[in-house]
């Protein structure tokens, strides 16, 4: 919707703060005149707040265009530049099967599929018990059939991520309160239906299953529909729940283009714990099985199972050093150990200064980063010193705690690795690697005392899952930051003329896991490098130098007599951007940003270095 | 706000017109934004300020100012 905005003080050019403020209230009462305000303003909001550039083709069997201006505005909130795409509706299968279709012209990165069973078979909502033994089965069949040959033909012709949605169990289920125990009953009917829907996903590469029945459930089954609207215009849900419907949207995106949240930095006083620790002292402080103490524990019990999926945590507290490490290392009520932080500010610098200084320490992006703080100034001073941060305020009350992290809805991973688990461990024993490296007199000393094996593997199924992952995370050290699912990567890894390799390093320290991959063409001329990245954990140890002459003395092994590589620079991969030049390699050509780089194999002299140990793992 | 106040500038965020041109002789055929689909987020709009639940058939597009006001005032909010 372009107009003219309406009285001067709309009239104020958008900066990302205030851009962030306004969809900050927005999401506070999303009603549609607030909504609409919005929308006005939407080409200047995803101007500020879009990094990520997303096309997604929606295909449905009901009215989903109400939606539009809504999903792009949550996208930019998660900072993504969405341009949409709403296909006529009830066309879905024209839509995806037909090349001619508008959904094929738009190209979409992603196309979102939001059928309704109750659309395409309705007798399963409406007639249930009037439906004879197998009957419902043969129905969802017929169905599940034409699904999936709309969406394989649509793989023949697109590699888009599609995002299905599943179904809603029915706000009264058919038999009543019998429902629930009766074998064969309509609650479990769309359960089953739903299951399969998961196994018919799985035979389509890139394809994802979105929970909507959960979505339904979480808002109350009663309230989200809207008959009449529904009646009336086929649109399903109630106006009032549009912006946490596209919110639902976006969230699954989120992960598929590299904007997942990575740390939570936490205050201390008021938000682990009720009180000020430098006051009362450690005894003094609420924190235990009663109100308030009970809501504090049940924050930090929701904080540490995000740790566990892989959210590294921190600190920035103003308070006297060593008072929050005491709490936190000898408070016998404490959940959140000091094992679990993976850095601390306690000081009485501004926390955007701390803040800055634990993305420095952890070798992360600012925009990686979530604020929690229930102090209402400290929110404001953060939102306005870092606008890349997701600045979380706490409410007053602390019984509201738990459910803010439960509304969190930026560390969303489509797979859990066992270096999301382990991620915290890691990132610990890098600072304590740090430490070693302030110790030691040179760089190559320090090196060799880190004592470090790389354990090369080469199109390693079981690798698959991480090393789409780490093209899907890794912003800095990374030559394009082209992402991969895991169907790419297991094309590539099974094409016979590619390799993928994959990179775990250990170290006296422990095991670091997996912290870089590559993908190589394995031309009989040239081999080229396809993908090239690595955990900006291990930067700075010579692990990108050795890994890259690996594969150029394999490529000379092999044959060939060049090794070709790209460098696309994106804003965010800097670090990245001497890279070749220090490794040798000459720039060889550019077209527009693409830098072409190459390394002569028949003149190339440089060994491995004799300080890192170097594994191969062959498939 | 009084509730006229607060009708135009509905009205305006919906419909994406300056609050000035929300007037009586104002219908859904002389403005372009006031289709069938911004009706219904009209209808929607005024029943979340006003604290209402309207009938189905007011989604029925083919309105006009008088005719909202008219609407709006049998259930006793007077614009």
């Amino acid at each position: 919707m372009t107009s003219p905005t309406h009285n001067a003080s709309d009239k104020a050019p958008l900066d990302a703060v205030r851009a962030g403020e306004l969809l900050d209230e927005l999401a506070q009462q999303p009603t549609l005149v607030r909504l609409n305000q919005a929308s006005a303003k939407l080409g200047e909001i995803k101007s500020v707040l879009g990094r990520v550039p997303v096309r997604l083709g929606c295909v449905s069997s009901f009215t989903l265009d109400p939606l539009k201006s809504v999903l792009e505005l949550q996208a930019a909130r998660a900072g993504m530049a969405l341009e949409s795409y709403i296909a006529p509706f009830g066309q879905f299968e024209r839509v995806l099967i037909d090349p001619a279709a508008g959904l094929a012209g738009f190209r979409p990165d992603a196309v979102l599929v939001a059928v309704r069973l109750a659309d395409v078979c309705p007798q399963l909502y409406s007639d249930f018990n009037g439906l004879k033994d197998g009957e419902a089965f043969a129905l969802l069949d017929g169905w599940f059939d034409r699904l999936a040959v709309a969406l394989q033909t649509f793989r023949q012709r697109s590699n888009a991520y599609l995002l299905i949605q599943n179904d809603e169990q029915p706000v009264n289920p058919a038999l009543g309160i019998a429902d629930a125990v009766s074998p064969g009953s309509q609650s479990e009917f769309i359960r089953t239906a739903n299951r399969r829907l998961v196994d018919l996903a799985g035979t389509i590469p890139n394809t994802f299953v979105l929970d909507y029945d959960a979505l339904v459930a979480r808002v109350g089954r009663e309230n989200w529909c809207d008959d009449r609207t529904r009646l009336y215009a086929r649109i399903p849900v109630a106006s009032r729940h549009y912006w946490r419907w596209a919110g639902f949207y976006v969230r699954h995106l989120r992960p598929l283009f590299g904007l997942t949240k990575k740390v939570i930095v936490l205050d201390a006083d008021h938000t682990l714990w009720g009180g000020v620790v430098g006051d009362v002292g450690m005894h003094g402080i609420q924190l235990g099985h009663d109100f308030p103490g009970n809501a504090f524990i049940e924050f930090q019990q929701r904080i540490l199972e995000l740790h566990r999926r892989g959210v590294l945590l921190a600190i920035a507290s103003k308070n006297e050093p060593g008072s929050v490490e005491q709490v936190l290392a000898s408070h016998e009520e404490m959940v959140l150990k000091p094992n679990h932080f993976a850095s601390m500010r306690v000081n009485w610098n501004p926390k955007p200064q701390s803040l800055q200084e634990i993305a420095e320490e952890l070798n992360l992006g600012l925009d990686s980063f979530v604020f929690m703080d229930d102090s209402p100034v400290e929110c404001d001073l953060m939102r306005k010193s870092l606008p890349q941060v997701l600045t979380v305020h706490l409410p007053r009350d602390p019984a509201g705690y738990p459910a803010i992290v439960d509304g969190l809805d930026c560390f969303d991973q489509w797979t859990i690795s066992n270096e999301d688990r382990r991620r915290g461990d890691m990132y610990r024993a890098e600072s304590e690697r740090r430490q070693l490296k302030s110790a030691a007199i040179d760089m190559q000393s320090f090196y060799r005392q880190l004592d470090m094996t790389m354990v090369v593997s080469i199109n390693q199924p079981a690798h698959v899952a991480r090393a789409s992952q780490m093209t899907n995370r890794t912003n800095q050290f990374n030559m394009h930051t082209r992402r991969c699912s895991e169907d790419d990567i297991r094309r590539l890894s099974t094409d016979g003329t590619h390799e993928v390799v994959t990179v775990a390093l250990a170290d006296k320290f422990g095991e670091n896991g997996i912290i870089g991959m590559a993908v190589v063409g394995t031309g009989a001329d040239a081999w080229t490098v396809r993908q090239f990245l690595m955990s900006c954990r291990v930067l700075g140890r010579a692990v990108e130098t050795t890994l890259l002459r690996w594969i150029a003395l394999r490529a000379r092994a092999a044959g060939a007599k060049r090794l070709l590589a790209e460098f696309v620079p994106t804003g965010k991969n800097k670090p990245f951007s001497g890279f070749f030049a220090d490794c040798g390699l000459s720039r060889a050509q550019a077209t527009g940003d693409i830098q072409i780089w190459e390394l002569g194999l028949e003149r190339f002299e440089e060994t491995l270095p004799d300080w890192i140990k170097v594994v191969v793992q062959a498939d | 706000m009084d509730n006229a106040t607060r009708f135009r500038s509905i009205v305006s965020a919906i419909l994406q017109i300056p609050e000035e041109e929300v007037t009586n002789d104002l219908t859904s055929e002389r403005v372009d934004t006031w289709d069938s689909l911004n009706h219904i987020n009209l209808i929607g709009a005024l029943e979340q300020e006003f604290g209402l639940t309207l009938a189905t058939e007011n989604l029925e597009k083919s309105q006009s100012i008088p005719v909202l006001k008219s609407l709006l005032s049998q259930h006793g909010v007077h614009v």
